[in-house]
């Protein structure tokens, strides 16, 4: 008898404990530092590792929950979670997914939905790493320009104009911005149908919605996405658990042992970067996923066969 | 004289129903011994918390100069797989399931000398012994035609046989001469990726070409302890299951933070 190894229920297979506490920790790392999920990482490796791919996507989804309860129970305690917005976007980002569900229907009865929904995903993900990526470098720049001069450079742009037109305006003290309420209900939505098309998280577009649009100061943007994710999984892994019985019970402690640590870590050391660099750092991590996904999509895969079910 | 010859012929009866009894006795253990015997030893396999995989060995005796096939399979069934192509003339992802049907979840084979060496077509495809054999048997929807057919059977293949589920070998059974009879041994590895299940273990003794006797034993794979009780509260009390999962994972969540809060104050 090997006690490296478990036998996982769920996944009918058995793993070495080292691969997913391992994982766990990267991937948690990741979530605490840039407030993402980290699904767009996450299920794959574990497929990788011989997870059938349905039950990694909602094994996943109960990792998540544990390591974002972490990450933001973290960012808490220094008063980075702004849960007034979080509400508003988890408003959208549910009333999102429930059209996002019926519009994967739409898709399907058309047919090639898989190439529909396999291209929306590489050029969200390369838009947003691409856009993160340069407007980073730019304020990069720019901040060490003005430190320099010490000028203020403030001008209002026709978009922020029009966004201050809108009605029920409200304050996000946490964020120290003010908005419409439609703000966050809305782009959360948008957010919400694209992650349920795409069957990710959408931590990864979440995060730049609150950055660019709702102008949130990344350390906040941070703890609220995190705050925000974890209902979005708990929520998924309810149903995943219900109606496709694809949540494995032990796979998730495994990973949540390394998760919940790496999300701790992950905070400590986001406080110590500033805004721009972890938004450069995320924006490399996300163009290197989108490299990956063309990679995969061009180079002859290995088997030509997988497992069937799922999205 | 008369007595005698009485005592005579009860003697010439006795050792006629001597020697009667001695044909009939040596004629009757010839064919209990030349019946092919199977043990798989180790034929009922415990999925633990630690399980990792198993081995199995099956022995048994056989006619001299025959040759031996061992078969392991689950039961025949469908299969729904998914498929990958080129999408838009350059892009690999899945375009599209394929059914598999009339096909073992498992299947081992693992014979004496080369399966085409010592077996007809015919009675491969009767038995359903090999690779090819297997092709032919295998129904998959939708194909175009046998040559599609053939290549996602090979993909099949390499699928199966990346997670150990199917296997094929020669020259791996061991047989010794004991007592005029064929003695044959195989120990092989039970692949943890099979699912709980009963499994057939079939020995074919093989001579001219023709499959001439066969014998089964069972293998059981059943899970036990936690691993069943999770696996069993997952399908029958799944609302429960999956408000666990989240409770659980909530704890840890905020066990840790606290942890954290206590343990790491130098922030």
């Amino acid at each position: 008898m090997n006690y490296m190894y478990l036998y996982l229920p769920v996944a009918l297979t058995s793993i070495n404990i080292l691969i997913p506490v391992g994982l766990g920790l990267a991937v948690g790392l990741l979530s605490g530092l840039f407030g993402v999920g980290g699904g767009f990482l996450m299920t794959p490796l574990l497929i990788m590792f011989g997870i059938p791919s349905t039950v990694a996507a909602a094994t996943d989804s109960n990792q998540i929950v544990a390591a974002s309860t972490s990450g933001t129970y973290a960012h808490w305690k220094v008063g980075n979670v702004d849960f007034k917005m979080g509400l508003y976007l988890l408003v959208g980002g549910f009333v999102g997914g429930l059209f996002g569900v019926q519009a994967i229907k739409i898709l399907k009865a058309t047919g090639n939905a898989d190439f529909v929904i396999k291209m929306t995903y590489v050029i969200m993900l390369g838009v947003v790493g691409t856009y993160m990526f340069i407007e980073s470098l730019h304020s990069m720049k720019k901040a060490k320009k003005q430190s320099q001069e010490s000028g203020v450079s403030s001008q209002e742009s026709g978009f922020t104009k029009f966004l201050k037109s809108l009605p029920l305006q409200t304050r996000f003290e946490k964020s120290g911005v003010t908005h419409s309420t439609l703000l966050p209900i809305i782009f959360g939505g948008f957010v919400g149908v694209l992650a349920a098309i795409m069957g990710v998280g959408g931590g990864f577009l979440m995060v730049p919605v609150m950055v660019y649009i709702l102008r949130m100061p990344m350390h906040v943007v941070v703890g609220t996405s995190l705050f925000q994710i974890l209902f979005n999984c708990i929520e998924v892994t309810f149903l995943q658990a219900y109606t496709n019985h694809n949540v494995d019970f032990i796979l998730a402690v495994l990973l949540l042992l390394g998760s919940t640590v790496g999300a701790q870590v992950g905070a400590v050391f986001g406080r110590k970067l500033k805004g721009e660099q972890l938004k450069i750092i995320l924006a490399v991590i996300v163009l290197a996923v989108t490299a990956k996904i063309v990679l995969e999509l061009t180079l002859t895969p290995s088997l030509l066969i997988s497992q069937g079910g799922g999205h | 004289m008369k007595k005698f010859k009485i005592q005579n012929s009860k003697f010439k009866i006795e050792v006629f129903l001597f020697l009667a009894f001695c044909i009939l006795y040596f004629a009757a253990s010839a064919t209990a011994f030349a019946d092919l015997t199977i043990k798989a030893n180790h034929d009922h396999i415990k999925i633990d918390f630690f399980y990792h995989g198993s081995s199995v060995s099956v022995k048994g005796e056989a006619d001299p100069g025959t040759d031996l096939i061992v078969k392991i399979t689950s039961p025949e069934g469908t299969q729904e797989l998914r498929k990958k192509g080129k999408a838009a003339g350059f892009l690999w992802m899945n375009v599209g399931n394929l059914d598999f049907e009339n096909t073992p979840y498992l299947y081992s084979v693992h014979s004496t000398k080369k399966l085409e060496d010592m077996l007809s077509r015919e009675e491969m495809d009767k038995y359903v012994i090999g690779y090819p054999a297997l092709s032919r048997h295998i129904e998959i929807t939708p194909v175009s035609g046998e040559d599609e057919k053939l290549k996602w059977f090979d993909e099949f293949l390499k699928y199966k046989e990346s997670s150990n589920l199917y296997r094929s070998s020669s020259g791996k059974i061991m047989t010794s001469s004991e007592g005029g009879r064929q003695a044959y041994y195989i120990l092989t590895d039970w692949p943890y990726q099979a699912p709980p299940g009963d499994y057939i273990v079939t020995v074919y003794a093989v001579k001219d070409r023709q499959v001439i006797e066969k014998a089964e034993a069972n293998v059981s794979v059943e899970q036990v302890g936690i691993v069943k009780a999770l696996a069993e509260m997952a399908r029958s009390k799944a609302a429960m299951y999956g408000i666990i999962s989240i409770l659980a994972a909530l704890a840890a969540g905020f066990g840790v933070g606290l942890i954290f809060r206590k343990g790491g104050g130098a922030h």
